[in-house]
C-alpha cells in the first residue's frame, strides 16, 4: 500500500519536472518577431570570443558590439536566425555557439547529465526495492529466518517485539493523523497483532536458563555482523571521494566565488595560467604603479575606485592611509589604517603605515611598538625591515615619552641660531599678514610643507606646529620627511598653512596660507621667509 | 567481488575527474579556425594613402593579412620585423595588408609613421573584416595563396622567419591546418 503511494509521488514529481522543462523549452523556442529582439536572442546564443562564458548579448567588449551590429545587419538583409548563426559558425567554428551541437565529443556534454540522472534513478529504484523487500520478508510469523537458539534467540525475539510495538504505535499515529482509511488501519493493525502474538508465544517458550554455547557458533555470528558493517574498501573509497570532493570544492570555490571581469577565467590563474586579475586587482595594480611613478592624483583616483566597489579593501585603505600621512593628514591617515586593519588585522602595509605614523608623530609609542613589532615579524630581511627595527629601538629607548624623532621638530626651530645653518635644512621665518594677525585663533595649527613639485602630489616633508607664535622661526630637515627613507634634498617648494581647527581635511575661509616667493628652494637655504594671508577655501 | 567493485568505482570517478581536468587544462583561448583551406573572404579596405584595396583583385599573388591595433604590445613588437620581411619579399609577387581594428585612424597613422611601414595599411572602423576572418585576438595573421585560399593562420606575434617560410609555402599552395601561436593580446 505504501509502495503504491510512493510510486504516485514519484510519478507526480517526474511529471511536474517534465512540464516545467517543456514549458521553459517552448519559451526558448518561440522566436521574437522584432529584429532587435531577434538579434538579441541570437546574440544570447553566441559566445563572445574575447570573454569567458559570456554571450555576445551580455558582453560589453568592442568585438561583441560589432558582432551585435553584424547580426542586426544580416537580419535586416532578410537572413533567417539560423543562417546568421551558421555565418558565425563558419567564421569561428562550433565553439562560438554557447550551446554546442550534439555531435562528436560534444555529445558527452549532452549525454552525461542524462546518463547521470538515469543512473541516479536506477540506484534509487534499487535501494527502494531492497528496502521494500526487507520489510516484506520480515513480518510473517512462523517464517522468521530461523531465529538463533538460546540466549541469542531470546534477545532476537525481544528486539522483534520492540520493533512490532513501535510499528503499532506508528500505525496508530498515522491513523489518528488521518493518513489511513478505517479499512486499511483495521487490516494492518490486525496483521501486526497476529505477529505480536506469535512473537510473544515464542518468547514465552524460550527456556530461562543460559544455553551453553557451541564454540563454533561465535565466529559464525561475528561473520554475520561483519557482513552488515561497511567493508574496508567501501570506507576507503568513500573517504577518498569525500577528500577529493572537499579539496576540489575548497580550491575551486574559493578561486571562483569572487567578482570577475570579462577576460577573467573561473579559476583565475590557478589552472590555465591566465591572469586572475579581477577588476579590483587591476585597479589596485594601477594604483600601485601610479604610486611607484609618483603620480599620486592617479593613485588616489584608482584606490578611490576600488573603495567604491569594495569599501573595506584593506590594500586600498592602507595605501590611502599612507598617502594621507604623507600629505600630513594624520587623523585621516589613522582612520584609513584603522579601517584597513579592521578588514584585515594582519595587513602588513597598514600595520607598517600606522606603526610608522604613530612612531614619527609620537602619538602612541606603546601602540606604535606593538604594530611595528608585529609587522617586523612578518617582513623579510632587507632595508625596510632594518628601518622598522631602528624605529623599534628608538621607541624602546624613550618608553612612554613621545619619540625622539617627533619631539625634536618642535624644539629645533628657534630663530636663526646655529642649528638652522646646519646642512640639509631649509630655514626661515613665517609671519602672518597684519590684518589677519588681529583675529588669530589660539587653537590654530601651522603646517609647514615642502613638496618636490608644485602640483597635487604628497609633500616630502611636513612640520606640524600647534599654537604657533608669530613671527615663527622654522626649519625643515630630514627629520620631517614623511616617508621613511625618502631623501631630503633637491629643489623644494615651501608652503605653509595655518589651519584654524587643526584638521587638514577641512578648509575654512579663516585658514591662512602662504608660500615662499622664490620657490623652489635648494635644501640648505636659509631665510626662506614668507607671510601667511587669508586663503580662499579652494586654494591649496 | 570487492576488487571488481573498487575498480569500477575508481574508473567512474577517475573518468569524471579526467573529463574535468581536460576542461580545466585546455587553453580556453585556443580556437581552431574553420577558415583554413577555405576561400579567403573578400573585403575592400580604405588605405591611409587614400587608395582602396580589394582582396579579389589580388588573385595570383600571395597575400599576407595582418590584423593589428596600435595599443597592442605584441603588434608593436612585431611591427619592425614585419616591415623588414616586407622589404625583403616585396619583389616576390607578395602583398602585405595591415588591417587596423578596434583603434582610431589617427593612432594607426602615427603607428605607420613611427615604424616607417611601407606595405598597405588601412583602418576598418566597422569591424566587419575581422568578424569575416573569425578574428578574436590581436595580432592575428592570415596567408592567402594565389588561388585566394587561406593556407595558414597565425594567432599572436609572428616571427619574421616563419613569415618568410609561410609566404614561400603559400606560393606553392601548401596548407598548414594547425594554427601557429605567438604572444598575443585579446581584443578590447
Amino acid at each position: 500500500m505504501r509502495r503504491e503511494k510512493l510510486k504516485a509521488v514519484l510519478l507526480g514529481v517526474f511529471l511536474s519536472l517534465l512540464t516545467a522543462h517543456l514549458l521553459t523549452y517552448s519559451l526558448h523556442a518561440t522566436q521574437p518577431a522584432d529584429v532587435e529582439q531577434q538579434a538579441h536572442a541570437i546574440a544570447a546564443e553566441l559566445r563572445c570570443p574575447v570573454c569567458q562564458n559570456l554571450s555576445v548579448a551580455d558582453s560589453p567588449s568592442e568585438l561583441a558590439q560589432q558582432m551585435r551590429a553584424s547580426i542586426e545587419e544580416q537580419l535586416r538583409q532578410g537572413k533567417s536566425p539560423d543562417e546568421v548563426k551558421r555565418f558565425f559558425v563558419s567564421k569561428y567554428g562550433d565553439w562560438v555557439l554557447l550551446a554546442p551541437p550534439a555531435k562528436g565529443f560534444n555529445l558527452i556534454l549532452w549525454l552525461l547529465p542524462a546518463v547521470a540522472a538515469l543512473c541516479g534513478v536506477i540506484l534509487v529504484g534499487f535501494a527502494l526495492r531492497r528496502w521494500a523487500r526487507k520489510k516484506a520478508v520480515q513480518p510473517t510469523d512462523a517464517a522468521y529466518p530461523s531465529p538463533p537458539a538460546g540466549e541469542d534467540r531470546r534477545d532476537f525475539l525481544a528486539a522483534e517485539q520492540a520493533r512490532l510495538d513501535t510499528e503499532m504505535r506508528e500505525l496508530d499515529f498515522d491513523f489518528q493523523a488521518g493518513k489511513l482509511s478505517d479499512a486499511d488501519y483495521a487490516a494492518l493493525s490486525g496483521e501486526l497483532k497476529v505477529q505480536e502474538a506469535a512473537v510473544g508465544k515464542q518468547l514465552a517458550a524460550v527456556p530461562q536458563y543460559i544455553a551453553p554455547r557451541h564454540p563454533a557458533e561465535k565466529p559464525k555470528a561475528r561473520a554475520g555482523s561483519e557482513a552488515r558493517a561497511p567493508k574496508n574498501w567501501q570506507l576507503a573509497t568513500g573517504a577518498a571521494f569525500l577528500l577529493l570532493l572537499g579539496l576540489g570544492l575548497g580550491v575551486l570555490l574559493t578561486q571562483s566565488v569572487r567578482s570577475r571581469d570579462s577576460g577573467d577565467t573561473m579559476t583565475g590563474d590557478f589552472l590555465t595560467g591566465t591572469q586572475a586579475a579581477g577588476p579590483q586587482e587591476a585597479t589596485l595594480a594601477r594604483g600601485r604603479a601610479a604610486i611607484e611613478k609618483g603620480d599620486f592624483p592617479q593613485a588616489i583616483e584608482a584606490f578611490k575606485q576600488v573603495l567604491t566597489a569594495d569599501p573595506n579593501n584593506p590594500e586600498a585603505l592602507a595605501y590611502m592611509g599612507i598617502m594621507l600621512s604623507q600629505a600630513g593628514h594624520k587623523d585621516g591617515a589613522l582612520t584609513a589604517f584603522d579601517r584597513s586593519l579592521a578588514a584585515d588585522p594582519n595587513f602588513p602595509l597598514a600595520l607598517w603605515g600606522k606603526g610608522m605614523l604613530l612612531y614619527r608623530t609620537g602619538g602612541d609609542p606603546v601602540e606604535a611598538r606593538r604594530l611595528l613589532e608585529k609587522v617586523s615579524s612578518m617582513m623579510p630581511a632587507g632595508p625596510e625591515k632594518t628601518e622598522v627595527q631602528n624605529a623599534l629601538t628608538q621607541i624602546s629607548q624613550s618608553p612612554g615619552a613621545p619619540t625622539t624623532a617627533a619631539a625634536k621638530p618642535e624644539s629645533v626651530p628657534q630663530a636663526g641660531t646655529g642649528s638652522a645653518a646646519a646642512e640639509g635644512q631649509i630655514a626661515g621665518v613665517i609671519d602672518v599678514d597684519a590684518k589677519a594677525k588681529a583675529n588669530l585663533d589660539a587653537r590654530a595649527v601651522l603646517f609647514i610643507i615642502a613638496k618636490p613639485s608644485r602640483g597635487g602630489g604628497p609633500p616630502l616633508a611636513v612640520k606640524k606646529v600647534p599654537s604657533p607664535k608669530f613671527p615663527f622661526s622654522y626649519s625643515l630637515s630630514a627629520k620631517d620627511v614623511m616617508m621613511p627613507g625618502a631623501v631630503f634634498s633637491g629643489k623644494l617648494y615651501v608652503t605653509a598653512r595655518l589651519d584654524k581647527d587643526g584638521d587638514p581635511l577641512t578648509h575654512s575661509p579663516e585658514d591662512l596660507a602662504g608660500e615662499y616667493s622664490k620657490n623652489p628652494v635648494d635644501v640648505g637655504s636659509k631665510k626662506v621667509d614668507f607671510v601667511l594671508a587669508p586663503a580662499r577655501p579652494d586654494a591649496r | 567481488m570487492p576488487i571488481r567493485r573498487l575498480i569500477l568505482t575508481l574508473a567512474v570517478i577517475l573518468s569524471l575527474v579526467a573529463l574535468l581536468a581536460y576542461g580545466f587544462f585546455r587553453d580556453p583561448r585556443y580556437i581552431p579556425s574553420p577558415l583554413v583551406g577555405k576561400p579567403a573572404p573578400n573585403f575592400s579596405l580604405q588605405l591611409y594613402s587614400g587608395e582602396k584595396v580589394e582582396l579579389s583583385a589580388l588573385r595570383g599573388k600571395v597575400v599576407f593579412i595582418n590584423f593589428w591595433a596600435s595599443w597592442c604590445p605584441p603588434c608593436i613588437a612585431e611591427a619592425k620585423e614585419m616591415e623588414a620581411a616586407w622589404r625583403k619579399l616585396k619583389d616576390q609577387n607578395v602583398v602585405f595588408i595591415g588591417v587596423e581594428i578596434q583603434d582610431t585612424e589617427a593612432n594607426g597613422r602615427a603607428f605607420v609613421k613611427e615604424f616607417d611601414i611601407t606595405y598597405l595599411m588601412g583602418n576598418d572602423p566597422t569591424g566587419k573584416i575581422p568578424i569575416d576572418y573569425g578574428v578574436w585576438g590581436i595580432p592575428e595573421s592570415f596567408f592567402v595563396d594565389p588561388d585566394g585560399r587561406i593556407v595558414y593562420k597565425h594567432v599572436g606575434a609572428i616571427d619574421p622567419e616563419l613569415l618568410v617560410a609561410k609566404t614561400a609555402e603559400a606560393h606553392q599552395r601548401i596548407m598548414t591546418a594547425k594554427e601557429g601561436k605567438g604572444e598575443y593580446q585579446s581584443i578590447r
